[in-house]
């Protein structure tokens, strides 16, 4: 009988001393797992990750190790515990890769680069693709192309991927898995870059799971403030899509339909510097009722699963979203309501988050 | 308490560079001693370095102690339970006598891995955790020793990435001690004072660095 333990060896990954990102196939399971684990935690060590993973010490060493070859891992400082021996703290390196996060709005398009860890690079806001009638989607070609032109050298070598956050709109309805397959693979083999393309509401929804304040969360109502307001059931981290395209005319189209009418600018609506002018009772009137939308949304969705928390993400100004938060807990008890944090674009920043998730983390 | 086993050869005895067999540094200047300072009073080191010794083969010279896979055994035995035990092997492998690329330099250190495997005399009947430490690389101009380790600075430059290799592929821990260290050119293949300093450090963090429960 042969003896397996003289075979050549067989090394989980080949010790990788080449710079520059791995190609998809070769990451292992396990390898995602621990990324998934740092991907969600400011910092671990390597105890938490077998702990949490099951995977003996031995075998988070060598990921662990391949990991910082990569430069996807950067090791901390050792911090002396009171008792036992000190631990070694493990984060992302920032520096460790990088993504282009593209969101086709109702008016402009967000093109965001992020970092390993979330922080947005760059922002550029420019005008919408004009669709071409001879292509499927030229316009998003040229607007990946300009988009990945502009990137430093360095973040274009550690570039994980272009994610493209689509509205339904933009999508005519179409069976989206397999019209954003179909688009994704055109992309990709024309450009020759790594493109993931999702539902541009699902995105927002990521982008606050994978960097924002649904970290911790496991289960909330997920609403995202935008021209209309959508929603979004997030149980057990998994977003979830469904068929629904229900939205509501409650959100900032309802706003600046409102200050048309008193004649009042609406360019600071859709600007996207964090900052609205003071709009006195009009904004009061707004908010309420865009409340009373979120509170229906929320009764139903609570007939039939638990729900405790709200999430509220908007390009709007983080103060109207914290505002619209406290009153809706006043008028709903037992109910956390929590703003976003992500800017200045959650979906671009969502959809930047997709090369990552689709790349380093377990499904 | 936590015990650790330091397996080496000459590195680990603490030969000087360019002495005599003879001449040998402190405990506390070793590698092993500098690893029980930093790691403490919650630590036991046990510090096994023999020169001359092999991963797994009989010198038909030096003679067949110098074998590391046949010590090892009672080795252990003697000092179970072992929490962690670190392996620095492979340099004299090298030697012309053996005719040994560094590819199965790096095998003899997977019989090593699996022999201690078999044994488990960790704590409660487990494995210990395992360390394998790649040797820096021994300089081009290794002196009077040059007809005894003819070929050998090439392959040992090798060495880390068979070792990492072999690491990864039976899952245990793994450090290259090139990374810290370099070998005195006095005789080419010894590590001084400084790079016992250096090495004992970083290793203490690697012990640190494993997930102890």
């Amino acid at each position: 009988m042969p003896d397996m333990r003289f075979a050549p060896p067989n090394p989980l990954r080949i010790a990788d001393r080449s710079s520059g990102l791995n190609a998809v196939s070769v990451r292992s399971y396990n390898e995602r797992l621990v990324l998934s684990l740092l991907l969600q935690s400011e910092a671990t060590t390597r105890l938490e990750i077998g702990e949490r993973t099951g995977l003996s010490a031995q075998t988070v060493s060598v990921i662990v190790r391949t990991l910082e070859q990569e430069g996807l891992v950067a090791k901390g400082e050792a911090q002396k515990g009171r008792v036992g021996p000190p631990t070694v703290p493990l984060a992302l390196n920032p520096e460790g890769a990088f993504s282009v996060g593209i969101s086709i709005g109702a008016t402009h398009t967000d093109i965001v680069l992020i970092d390993f860890v979330g922080s947005v690079r760059h922002h550029a806001t420019i005008d919408n693709p004009t669709p071409d009638k001879s292509s499927n989607h030229s316009a998003f070609l040229a607007t990946i192309k300009q988009a990945v032109e502009k990137l430093p050298l360095r973040a274009r070598e550690r570039l994980a991927g272009v994610g493209l956050a689509l509205p339904h709109s933009t999508t005519h309805g179409h069976d989206e898995p397999a019209y954003f397959k179909a688009l994704q693979s055109e992309i990709e083999s024309q450009l020759g870059i790594s493109v993931f393309v999702q539902n541009d509401i699902t995105a927002a929804a990521a982008g606050e799971s994978m960097f924002g304040v649904a970290k911790p969360l496991t289960d909330y109502l997920f609403f995202y403030l935008g021209a209309n307001l959508h929603g979004r059931l997030v149980l057990n981290h998994q977003i979830h899509n469904g068929n629904s395209t229900l939205s509501f005319d409650v959100g900032i189209l309802g706003l600046e339909a409102e200050l048309h009418r008193q004649g009042q600018s609406v360019e600071p609506l859709w600007n996207r510097s964090g900052v609205w002018p003071d709009f006195g009772d009009l904004l009061t009137v707004w908010e309420d009722r865009l409340i009373e939308q979120m509170k229906r949304s929320y009764s139903s969705v609570a007939q039939f699963v638990d729900i405790k928390t709200i999430v509220l993400s908007s390009y709007a100004p983080h103060s109207v979203c914290e505002d619209i938060c406290r009153k809706f807990e006043r008028s709903t008890p037992h109910v956390k309501a929590i703003a976003g944090i992500v800017t200045p674009s959650p979906k671009a920043v969502g959809a930047a988050g997709l090369p990552f998730s689709s790349r380093f983390m377990v499904e | 308490m936590r015990t650790v086993l330091c397996y080496g050869d000459s590195n680990t005895y603490g030969q000087i560079p360019g002495g005599t067999p003879l001449e040998r540094y402190p405990f506390d200047r070793r590698w092993s001693g500098v690893l029980q300072r930093e790691l403490g009073n919650a630590w036991h080191i046990i510090e096994e370095g023999l020169s001359g010794r092999t991963t797994v083969r009989d010198d038909p010279i030096e003679g067949a102690l110098k074998n590391g896979r046949t010590y090892l055994r009672p080795c252990m035995m003697s000092h179970a339970p072992l929490d962690l035990i670190i392996i620095m092997l492979g340099t004299n492998d090298l030697k012309v006598r053996f005719n040994q690329p560094a590819s199965e330099v790096a095998m003899g250190i997977g019989c090593l891995v699996h022999d201690i495997k078999e044994l488990a005399a960790g704590p409660r009947g487990h494995v210990p955790e395992i360390l394998i430490v790649a040797p820096p690389p021994m300089h081009d101009d290794i002196k009077e020793w040059e007809p005894i380790f003819k070929g050998a600075p090439s392959k040992s430059r090798e060495l880390a990435l068979q070792f990492e290799i072999i690491a990864d592929s039976l899952e245990v821990h793994f450090f290259d001690a090139a990374t810290v260290a370099s070998c005195d050119p006095a005789d080419g293949f010894h590590i001084n004072g400084e790079a016992h300093q250096a090495l004992g450090i970083a290793l203490a963090r690697e012990a640190e660095a494993i997930g102890w429960n």
